[in-house]
């Protein structure tokens, strides 16, 4: 913290005041008003919170807020700077190990806390990490390596190309696999990116992260990086995979292929479900379970080839009924190169939008149908309307989940703009993200009135 | 060891505090929406599902060595759950929702009631750890709401209070049945029941009989406040303990009052013990590094199967590891219970060789060693361990990492022993001795909640709250003993049956006799409920009406109260009247009277006033009982005297 800033986060008459009288953040005061006392260190005020108030913490160790007015009396009796310094441990290299780097991006499978504060750190450097979890070190050679420290909302397709670019650069330094830390509100859409991006991957790349948060010590983060290092450490796989937890109990993990997931829950830790089909496995103490046949295997690193050629200019929209065209004129006028739009069940939209469909079949804009269902498949033939649609130069998405179908045409729009090519691409798997078959299992978005759903998932 | 029944407080410089923990009245949980239902099986669920903890790194990439013992320990977390009373925010998958506006409420108008002068003028709600399963989440949601308030104790004196908090309560620890066990299971339905915790500065108190009173005091506030939930669990006590040269043991979760006086004792008599070791130990010249972390695998010796046995020498320590520490434990035994807790192994398989003396604690103990080692076995283990006369060996069996683990921290508890009493949390056990549950957590492991925004409290608000508090107990006390000369046992049974209100409204609004306002509220209700029968406020209140409508008297009550209990479906007005239309006629009086005369000598009444008078009281008495007080009072004794004086009795008339 900056030594102009003090005292932190107050504002307006009461900053005034307390630089007036020399009280600064970490200031041991004595409040008084009316015949109350408190005694506490002035914390930081966070942002957001009302101006007029303090914030202290007190002998027990709790925050309390005061409000301050005329008849407030504050007076500094010490001060109690932080000192922060992190003990340094020395990680040791094991040749018999494999080695996995981790890139961080800003998913946080570790935090320290500051108790001061209450703010959440990352643990990053390997000593926190390894401090934090301290098994991980017997099981990998892991590097921690910092790419972003950002909230996953604010990634971009640029961030995405970084990301890769920095897979391959370990790829090709030897690492037996590479562990992506990550936010996960949008992991899935890197995840599918980097399915793309990352041709003849030869060694598994893993996203993790953890959601519920890393300060809890109830975080389902720990475990989460554990089953990753082993999964990308040791398993004969190489696929860009998600790792996070199956169930609600520390029990098992599933590994979903990132271009078929999604997040399906807020806040639970087995938010991430694959859909149109069945998780590539599963993994907990006793190890790894595939339950798909498909699962690639690790390959020579010198097939691996990096194709991180996109072209940006693609939005999403999301059809409902009484939507008004202009919204997707808007996108054509506005110079966008790709559509990916999500439609009512098979994939239709309104007959209002047709003119707009026209439009960009005229501009030679691309528009990908994907179906709001996200289970299942697109059909433009069944109904007088698909047909239609299908007239105007809608691309049917197959079964891709949005995300997957953003990613892709993203990428695929960076190779080529030729709207046959892009159809003809777009409709052609390249990591998983359509399947030509959906079998029964790809269905099963359990209603909570069928017994013992845990032990079903876990005993696939 | 101290006679626990002959202590001298003052002499040991005895220090207590205490942190009542008790529910708050409300309809909802704290941070989310679900009621406040226990299950009558605490084993109940429809799901269940299991967890692991650890420690979250501090802000110096450190763990807190409180938090750290409870990683070590290892344990699986298993949850019951029923869907009725528990969502997703107790299995820790859903971030809180907005605290309950109620409790909140109720945890201001407690500071009030407990005379704080800092009030929480904007909440914050803070986390603070606990590793142990008992909450989801891994820590608990809490906050202060005022501070620096004051019970009152006999003799003017004032017992700080130095926080009010409200919380939300942990989940109920289940199926406990085996303490080494690493799995430990809870159910959910009581995590998240507002509670609040209030604290006294431990300086304040001195006997363990003033503690009880503290603790009194606090729970009659929190049942005359009606704030307080009432029920079997919804009281919790958490005590702090420590003698001169000791140091703060917490007691946890004592539930029942009667035990206060002995633990206490049993705890000073412990501490003392502790001191003694220390002292002994220095004079011994021992020092830390003269414990060395070695242990010797001595599994051949025994015939223990898969079990491996390992052995520790613990130089110079001859008779200490067997001093009684507390009644029929000794200090061998007092460590043994950490590293049972810590390690998984059970302390009858932790064994020390003092226990080999004749008429050795450990063997009365409640667990006595399995370890069958007799001369020949003991010769053995001592040509292997070699130890010198003075010294003591521990041995642990079981399996080979768990068993090291629990001679490890038999090492680092006996190194401890050189600093003479750990600040530790311990739990009751029902003989008023304790065993080791934690290390006593930092404070400094609270920080705020970053999922709930502070809250601002205004003045007005506070204001209000404030306005709220009635009568504080101790008042009611002053006022009800100096105009009725209650005591402090009649009081509290006016609180504990919530009749406090009604009293004041039947002797102050309704200028009913304190005396027959209590026997009305609280004398009669609990002998009817002693017959197994339950009288309604509303009877009560009704009967208080009547009586001060002057429609009933006093001794009619159990009369009313009869025929109620009798003809359940009759009205209130309808028992009262066919109370006033059994109307004794004036022959039927007579004859009652006569009845009852006959057993004096009428001659010598007529003359000697003194008796006259007496007589005229009991006869009165018996009569007016006899016809159910249909008559007053006046009319017979006036009849009774007539009748004296005339003189004659004729036999009374056999009724038809």
């Amino acid at each position: 913290m900056s030594q102009n800033n003090d005292p932190e986060g107050y504002r307006g008459e009461l900053r005034e005041r307390l630089i007036r009288e020399n009280i600064r953040t970490w200031s041991k005061v004595k409040v008084k008003k009316d015949n109350a006392t408190y005694e506490g260190l002035l914390l930081p005020r966070s942002v957001h919170t009302d101006d007029d108030y303090i914030t202290l913490k007190v002998d027990t160790g709790y925050n309390l807020g005061i409000l301050v007015n005329d008849a407030t009396i504050i007076e500094e009796i010490g001060y109690q700077k932080g000192n922060y310094k992190l003990p340094h441990i020395d990680v040791e290299f094991k040749e018999e190990l494999p080695n996995v780097t981790l890139l961080g991006t800003g998913g946080t499978v570790a935090s320290r806390l500051d108790y001061r504060t209450g703010a959440v750190i990352p643990a990053f450097t390997p000593e926190e990490l390894f401090s934090a979890v301290p098994e991980l070190s017997s099981i990998v050679n892991l590097t921690p390596k910092t790419l972003y420290e950002i909230l996953s909302e604010n990634f971009r397709p640029d961030y995405w190309v970084k990301t890769a670019e920095s897979i391959a650069k370990e790829i090709e330094s030897g690492a037996d696999g590479v562990i992506i830390g990550h936010g996960t509100d949008t992991m899935c859409v890197t995840g599918a990116a980097l399915a793309y991006f990352l041709r003849n991957l030869p060694v598994p790349v893993v996203l993790v992260g953890s959601q519920r948060s890393s300060d809890r010590p109830s975080s389902d983060g720990a475990r989460n990086i554990l089953y990753s290092a082993q999964l990308a450490g040791y398993e004969n796989f190489a696929e860009v995979v998600i790792n996070m937890h199956g169930g609600t109990s520390d029990s098992y993990n599933l590994i979903h292929r990132a271009t078929r997931c999604r997040k399906m829950h807020s806040s639970r830790r087995d938010t991430f479900r694959t859909l149109s089909d069945i998780p590539l496995g599963k993994i907990d103490d006793e190890g790894v379970t595939w339950f798909k046949k498909d699962v690639k295997p690790r390959t020579p690193v010198e097939d691996f080839q990096l194709d991180v050629k996109i072209d940006d200019r693609v939005g999403i929209l999301y059809f409902y009924p009484g939507q008004n065209p202009d919204m997707l004129d808007s996108m054509v006028d506005m110079g966008y190169h790709g559509v990916v739009f999500i439609g009512t069940g098979l994939g239709h939209v309104g007959t209002d939008v047709y003119p707009a469909l026209e439009r960009c079949q005229e501009e030679e804009i691309p528009v990908v149908m994907v179906v709001e269902p996200l289970t299942g498949f697109i059909q433009l033939r069944v109904y007088e309307t698909g047909r239609d649609m299908l007239a105007r130069g809608v691309i049917e998405g197959g079964n891709m989940l949005p995300s997957a179908a953003y990613t892709k045409l993203i990428w695929v729009l960076g190779h080529t703009r030729d709207i046959n090519e892009v159809e003809r691409l777009m409709q052609t798997p390249v990591a998983g993200e359509i399947t030509y078959r959906e079998t029964v299992r790809g269905f099963m978005h359990l209603q909570g009135i069928e017994h013992g759903i845990d032990e079903i998932l876990k005993n696939l | 060891m101290l006679d626990p029944n002959n202590l001298n407080f003052e002499k040991l410089g005895f220090q207590a505090g205490i942190e009542v923990h008790h529910q708050i009245k409300s309809k909802r949980k704290l941070f989310c929406h679900c009621p406040l239902i226990l299950e009558d099986d605490p084993e109940n669920m429809d799901y269940s599902f299991y967890r692991y903890f650890r420690p979250v790194l501090g802000e110096m990439g450190d763990f807190d060595p409180g938090m750290l013992v409870e990683f070590e320990k290892g344990y699986k977390v298993i949850y019951y759950a029923c869907e009725h009373n528990t969502c997703t925010y107790e299995m820790d998958e859903t971030p809180p929702f907005s605290p309950d506006p109620e409790a909140i409420m109720k945890g201001y108008i407690l500071a009030a009631y407990f005379n704080c002068t800092a009030f929480a003028e904007e909440l914050v709600v803070n986390r603070k750890q606990y590793l142990d399963g008992s909450i989801t989440t891994g820590f608990q949601r809490t906050f202060i709401s005022g501070r620096d308030g004051w019970v009152p104790l006999a003799n003017d004196r004032k017992v700080r209070i130095s926080n009010v908090y409200i919380e939300e309560d942990a989940a109920r620890r289940v199926n406990w049945t085996d303490t080494a066990s690493r799995t430990v299971y809870f159910n959910l339905d009581r995590l998240g029941f507002p509670l609040t915790e209030i604290i006294t500065d431990h300086l304040d108190i001195n006997t363990p009989e003033d503690l009880l009173e503290v603790a009194k005091q606090i729970g009659r506030v929190l049942r005359l406040s009606g704030i307080g939930r009432r029920g079997s669990g919804s009281a919790r006590q958490d005590v702090n303990i420590s003698i001169s040269g000791g140091d703060r043991v917490e007691i946890k979760g004592v539930q029942d009052l009667k035990l206060f006086d002995k633990f206490c004792r049993h705890e000073v008599v412990r501490q003392h013990a502790l001191i003694e070791i220390k002292d002994e130990m220095h004079k011994r010249g021992i020092k830390k590094e003269d414990f060395q972390h070695t242990y010797i695998d001595i599994s051949h010796l025994f015939e223990f199967g898969e079990k491996k046995v390992f052995a520790t020498v613990f130089p110079n320590m001859k008779g200490l590891f067997g001093v009684e520490v507390q009644p029929n434990k000794d200090f061998g035994l007092d460590i043994f219970d950490k590293s049972m807790l810590i390690s998984g192994i059970h302390r009858e398989n932790q064994f020390h060789s003092d226990e080999l003396e004749a008429n050795a604690v450990r063997k009365r103990s409640k667990y006595p060693s399995s370890f069958n080692i007799n001369d020949e076995k003991y010769q053995q283990i001592c040509s292997i361990l070699k130890p010198k006369s003075n010294d003591v060996f521990i041995i642990t069996a079981g399996p080979e990492r768990k068993a090291i683990h629990a001679l490890k921290k038999i090492v680092e508890r006996v190194k401890m022993a050189l600093d003479g009493v750990p600040q530790e949390t311990r739990r009751l056990l029902p003989d008023g001795n304790t065993e080791f549950l934690r290390v006593i957590h930092g404070k400094e492991r609270i920080y705020p909640d970053t999922d709930t925004p502070p809250i601002v409290i205004s003045l007005e608000k506070i204001n209000e709250y404030k306005k709220m508090v009635g009568k504080r107990p101790w008042e009611v006390f002053d006022d009800l003993n100096s105009k009725y000369n209650f005591t402090q046992n009649k009081v509290d049974l006016l609180i504990r049956d919530e009749q406090l209100k009604r009293f004041y409204s039947l002797t102050e609004n309704r200028g009913i006799n304190g005396h027959l306002a209590y026997r009305l509220l609280i004398n009669i209700p609990r002998e009817w409920r002693r017959k197994g029968l339950e009288v309604s406020n509303e009877l009560l209140e009704k009967i208080g009406n009547a009586i001060s409508e002057k429609i009933l008297i006093a001794q009619q009550i159990n009369n009313v109260l009869n025929k109620t209990a009798e003809n359940p479906e009759k009205s209130f007005e309808e028992i009262l009247d066919e109370i006033k239309s059994v109307k004794h006629s004036d022959e039927e009086i007579e004859e009652f009277i006569l009845s009852f005369l006959s057993k004096y000598n009428l001659e010598s009444l007529k003359i000697d006033e003194i008796n006259q008078k007496i007589a005229v009281t009991k006869i009165t008495g018996f009569v007016l009982e006899k016809s159910n007080y249909s008559r007053e009072g006046k009319y017979i004794a006036e009849k009774v005297i007539d009748l004296i004086k005339r003189g004659s009795i004729n036999e009374p008339k056999q009724r038809s």
